[in-house]
């Protein structure tokens, strides 16, 4: 099949020159490899479903990224709204990144025997292309590893998640382009269902589904409510925790289990002031309903009550549009100062908030006082807030 | 316009995958590109020349029959996603919130569940199966 690929009529690339025979033993021999679905078809339907997945996990992803680090001039046109933008996106990056893990499985499991595919390279084109699929298949098999692990905050590896992750997504996205447009007629070709039956390929294409069905179910319960029943297998459950809300990084973590009896909200800006927590109580309470949304896939919807952002930020004499840094408690952190553009800073929803479903802020969830705004990630829904910064 | 649009992808997939090469090499907080590097060679040498030479054998030699071999995908992807947690169940970083199911009991039970559904998926196949035989051949031979 391979041998109909443009590329093998016009080589812009010299031919390879053959291997010696004695080598071709094992899985390199013919018939090495008895099931019948080891086949293009089978590749296709699974590639297709794998392709999807993947894809939503890259787009998520993006979105992740540019909600936590926006480049500058993208900072003022992220939208404050749909209000669980973040809890559908991330929902959907850690439910298709599970689902990918049977796919990829059965994916490599059926293509397997193209590995050993004799001579391992016919022309330095394919050579390359085979060289492209190595790059694709370790960076998913990357991704899919320290993303699962990344729910449960296990980190065994010696390189920093976050970064990691986010640049071996871009080379898992790339690589799977290259192999589309690489196995573009071999995919055109197998795109609709065949005359000939394979025995054994809805049986193995049925199990398939039903392995991601089972993984989807017993996890998506950390962010789908209606699944939360089934939910027995995902690191989080969105009920569990202080106050019944989970918690990211606990005061005992961030060194703010006491929060210094002088403690006094900052608010600097044109007018300057301090507020105590008596004080922040006094001033006009609104509430709103909001989620806490990880990018680790769980979230959790809460009634909170406290003072409008907005109105903090007025009361400081800053000009309209202004954005926001807010400081937290914490000694150290990669979140301890969060910027706040001001679209969300000026949102009615966004509030200082000093109460969760009716009662006074636990320490785990940022006692005296935390950030909570809509389609926000979770770690910049800042805890402990000790200052309020007008930014222009 | 299938070439230009194959050209397009071909293109897009080098371009991201140079993006991606440019910020593993030049991003500050990662110190050694080469650790990941090990970690990425490390993972497809454990999955292709450990994983799955364990897997075809399982398959061709001791699973038999496709609702055995679809049992056994869907307890592996159980066991994927739900093994990790059931491993850390003790480790939360005195975060109670953080892996608060008893997985070591919910693990087996998916797999007890998943099994239960395969031998009812296997009685239903065998008693239709059953159901049919003595029927009259052409009875087969209508249904394309």
């Amino acid at each position: 099949m391979e041998s109909k690929h443009p590329g093998a009529r016009r080589r812009l690339l010299p031919a390879v020159p053959p291997p010696p025979a004695f080598l071709r033993r094992g899985p390199f021999r013919d018939g090495a490899f008895s099931s019948a679905l080891h086949e293009p078809r089978t590749a296709v339907v699974l590639g297709r479903w794998l392709g999807a997945a993947l894809l939503v996990c890259f787009l998520t992803g993006l979105i992740s990224h540019v909600l936590q680090d926006p480049p500058g001039p993208l900072s003022g046109l992220l939208p404050a709204r749909p209000v669980n933008g973040y809890r559908v996106t991330q929902g959907l990056h850690v439910i298709s990144g599970l689902a990918a893990v049977p796919l990829a499985g059965a994916k490599l499991w059926t293509v397997y025997p193209r590995l050993f595919e004799w001579p391992p390279a016919r022309s330095a084109t394919h050579a390359l292309e085979r060289l492209g699929i190595a790059v694709l298949v370790a960076a998913v098999l990357l991704e899919l590893f320290t993303g699962l692990l990344n729910t449960l905050q296990w980190y065994p590896w010696p390189f920093p998640f976050r970064q990691t992750h986010y640049w071996v997504g871009w080379l898992a996205t790339g690589g799977l382009l290259v192999h589309i447009a690489a196995k573009a007629p071999l995919i055109a070709g197998n795109w609709r269902r065949p005359q000939v039956r394979v025995p054994g390929r809805r049986a193995f294409l049925t199990s398939v589904a039903a392995a991601v069905g089972a993984v989807t179910l017993t996890t998506a319960g950390q962010t789908v409510p209606w699944l939360r029943t089934l939910n027995l297998l995902a690191p989080r459950r969105p009920d569990l925790g202080p106050q019944g809300l989970p918690v990211n990084r606990t005061a005992a973590q961030a060194g703010t289990v006491a929060v210094p009896a002088t403690w006094r909200l900052r608010v600097d800006g044109p007018r300057p002031y301090e507020l105590t927590l008596d004080e922040l109580a006094q001033l006009p309470q609104h509430e709103a309903v909001l989620p806490i949304a990880c990018v680790e896939g769980w979230s959790a919807s809460a009634r909170w009550g406290g003072v409008r952002v907005a109105d903090l930020l007025a009361r400081a004499g800053a000009p309209a549009g202004s954005a926001l840094r807010v400081t937290s408690l914490e000694t150290d952190g990669p979140y301890r100062v969060m910027e706040m553009p001001a679209q969300y800073a000026e949102d009615p929803l966004t509030l200082l908030a000093l109460r969760v479903n009716g009662e006074t802020l636990d320490a785990d969830h940022g006692f005296p006082a935390r950030i909570i705004a809509p389609n926000r990630p979770g770690v910049l829904q800042t805890k402990w807030v000790a200052r309020l910064e007008v930014v222009r | 316009m299938t070439a230009w649009l194959r050209g397009a992808a071909l293109a897009a997939g080098l371009a991201l995958i140079g993006f991606g090469l440019y910020g593993l090499l030049t991003d500050p907080y990662l110190t050694d590109p080469a650790q990941v590097l090990t970690w990425a060679v490390g993972a497809l040498v454990l999955h292709d020349a450990v994983w799955l030479p364990l897997l075809c054998l399982v398959g061709a030699r001791l699973a038999r029959g496709p609702v055995l071999r679809g049992w056994l995908v869907v307890a592996a992807a159980v066991t994927a996603a739900g093994l990790p947690a059931v491993l850390r169940a003790d480790d939360d970083h005195g975060n109670p919130s953080l892996l608060p199911l008893p997985y070591l009991r919910n693990w087996p039970a998916v797999l007890a569940a998943t099994a239960a559904l395969a031998l009812v998926t296997w009685l239903v196949i065998w008693l239709v199966r059953r159901w049919r035989r003595p029927r009259p051949v052409s009875r087969r031979g209508d249904r394309s």
